[in-house]
């Protein structure tokens, strides 16, 4: 998962445009496991007048972003988080991947806490930058 | 009251009162660059250095030199070396520097062991390398320069580091160089050159000296200095690219130097976690889109640090108010021009 890191934002929304920011907290928040772009839109829709539409653009989103999985009911999909609350906000933390000369939220977490990558990270690393050259020469 | 109170004293107020608030003026300075959105990290690089060693070493210089000069007399410590009628009133003042000198020497003993190099090689696999080195330096124009300046050495623990303070070499691990492709090698050295052209190795020891001489200030700055640390290596990262090295193979070469298992665990820079995903999101970046020169890196911050430091230096030794004098109207001078 790579995202930009968006300045002057807090916590969720440090990554995630609002919308996304909301339902991944509805999705946290209710603690749903596996739900459908319906599940989510009665809850919003106690919340404020939104779209169907709008949702399932919005959970399609998060699924490209890797936030979500899905797997097809039927006619539709269902989504689950891949990740706990806990685990994206401290992968947030740590993620300043694309942040290239970015703002003072990038600089607040250089170095904020020295730990040496482990094998794994350096594989995806590695992995990440092959992905780029394949791309580039595609 | 004895008379060793008086220089006692100085150093206590020095070391548990001066350094840290100057420690604490630094870190509101650099709060308000590092929060600067324009820049980002790599912003002010050089001026954000001056306050991390300056808060220490301006308060350390001026009580070195105070303590030189703590002659009855009131004459300078340059009387002292020069008139030898008045060698027996300099004794103390120079033993009371030599202890301070001694003090801050042995504070700083763990920093410079941590900057000895590493020993040369001269087996086949060593002469292989240096040859392969040649051949990579000779045909890059930007690394031209290194030729001479690159050491090879057959420690298996040993990655790719930069060495020397006064002239800077770029050491090589013959068994790292092994896993890395001439493509991946040339962007290496290439980050290693600004490295070399800028003196990192000696500003990297002084920034560990002015956080080991403040004791009790310099919880404050060691976050500000490891990520100027942090910012550095990005830096050079950008410059090398912008010199001409590839950013993949740059990107892969950090990633590969970062493996557990190197001594050298600050080869090219790769160590924490976070700093290395920074700056492999930046290189793969740079590959989409060339990076031109950015950040104001802060042009005047080292000439205006010479002269305070200059200051520091020179003004226990003034007997009169002359110095003070001409710091004043100097003072007025300069806001008078830059008013009008």
């Amino acid at each position: 998962m790579t995202f930009r890191l968006r300045p002057g934002k807090k916590g969720l929304e440090l990554r995630l445009h609002g919308l996304e920011a909301t339902i991944m907290d509805v999705v946290w928040g209710k603690q749903l496991s596996s739900f459908a772009v319906g599940d989510v839109l009665a809850i919003l829709e106690k919340q404020r007048d939104i779209a169907y539409t709008t949702v399932m653009t919005t959970v399609t989103r998060l699924y490209e972003k890797g936030i979500l999985e899905r797997e097809r009911d039927g006619k539709r999909y269902l989504y689950s988080p891949k990740l706990s609350r806990e685990e994206f906000l401290q992968s947030t933390a740590r993620e300043v991947l694309d942040e290239a000369v970015g703002g003072h939220q990038a600089m607040a977490m250089l170095a904020e806490k020295v730990s040496e990558a482990s094998a794994g990270e350096l594989d995806d690393l590695e992995a990440l930058i092959q992905k780029r050259r394949e791309e580039l020469d595609a | 009251m004895i008379e060793a109170t008086f220089p006692l004293l100085g150093t206590a107020f020095v070391v548990l009162i001066v350094l840290p608030a100057f420690a604490l003026l630094a870190k509101a300075g650099l709060v308000m660059l590092e929060r600067d959105e324009v820049g980002g990290p790599l912003h002010g690089l050089n001026l954000r250095y001056v306050l991390l060693t300056g808060s220490s070493a301006l308060p350390v210089a001026w009580l070195l030199s105070a303590g030189l000069h703590q002659a009855e007399t009131g004459k300078s410590a340059l009387a002292c070396l020069l008139d030898h009628d008045t060698a027996e009133l300099c004794f103390e003042p120079g033993f009371f520097a030599l202890m301070l000198a001694g003090a801050i020497l042995a504070s700083s003993i763990g920093v410079i062991r941590r900057h000895r190099g590493v020993r040369a090689s001269s087996s086949d696999a060593a002469r292989t390398l240096l040859q392969r080195v040649a051949r990579i330096t000779s045909s890059d124009p930007v690394l031209a320069g290194l030729g001479d300046r690159v050491v090879v050495t057959d420690d298996d623990g040993f990655a790719l580091g930069t060495h020397g303070l006064l002239k800077p070499r770029v050491f090589v691990g013959t068994a790292f160089a092994e896993r890395l492709s001439d493509e991946m090698l040339a962007s290496a050295l290439g980050h290693e050159a600004e490295h070399v052209r800028a003196l990192d190795p000696l500003r990297y020891l002084i920034l560990q000296l002015a956080l080991a001489v403040n004791p009790f200030g310099r919880f404050m700055l060691e976050p500000h200095a490891a990520r100027w640390q942090a910012a550095r290596e990005a830096h050079c990262d950008r410059e090398a690219v912008i010199l001409g090295a590839a950013p993949l193979p740059l990107a892969d070469a950090i990633v590969r130097a970062a493996r557990p298992g190197a001594r050298e665990v600050v080869a090219l820079g790769a160590r924490d976690t976070a700093v290395l995903k920074f700056r492999i999101g930046m290189l793969l970046a740079f590959s989409e889109r060339a990076p031109a020169r950015c950040c104001h890196q802060g042009p005047s911050a080292f000439p205006v640090a010479f002269v305070l430091l200059l200051i520091a230096l020179l003004l226990p030794h003034q007997t009169g108010t002359a110095a003070l004098d001409v710091l004043h109207t100097g003072a007025e001078h300069a806001l008078t021009y830059f008013w009008r």
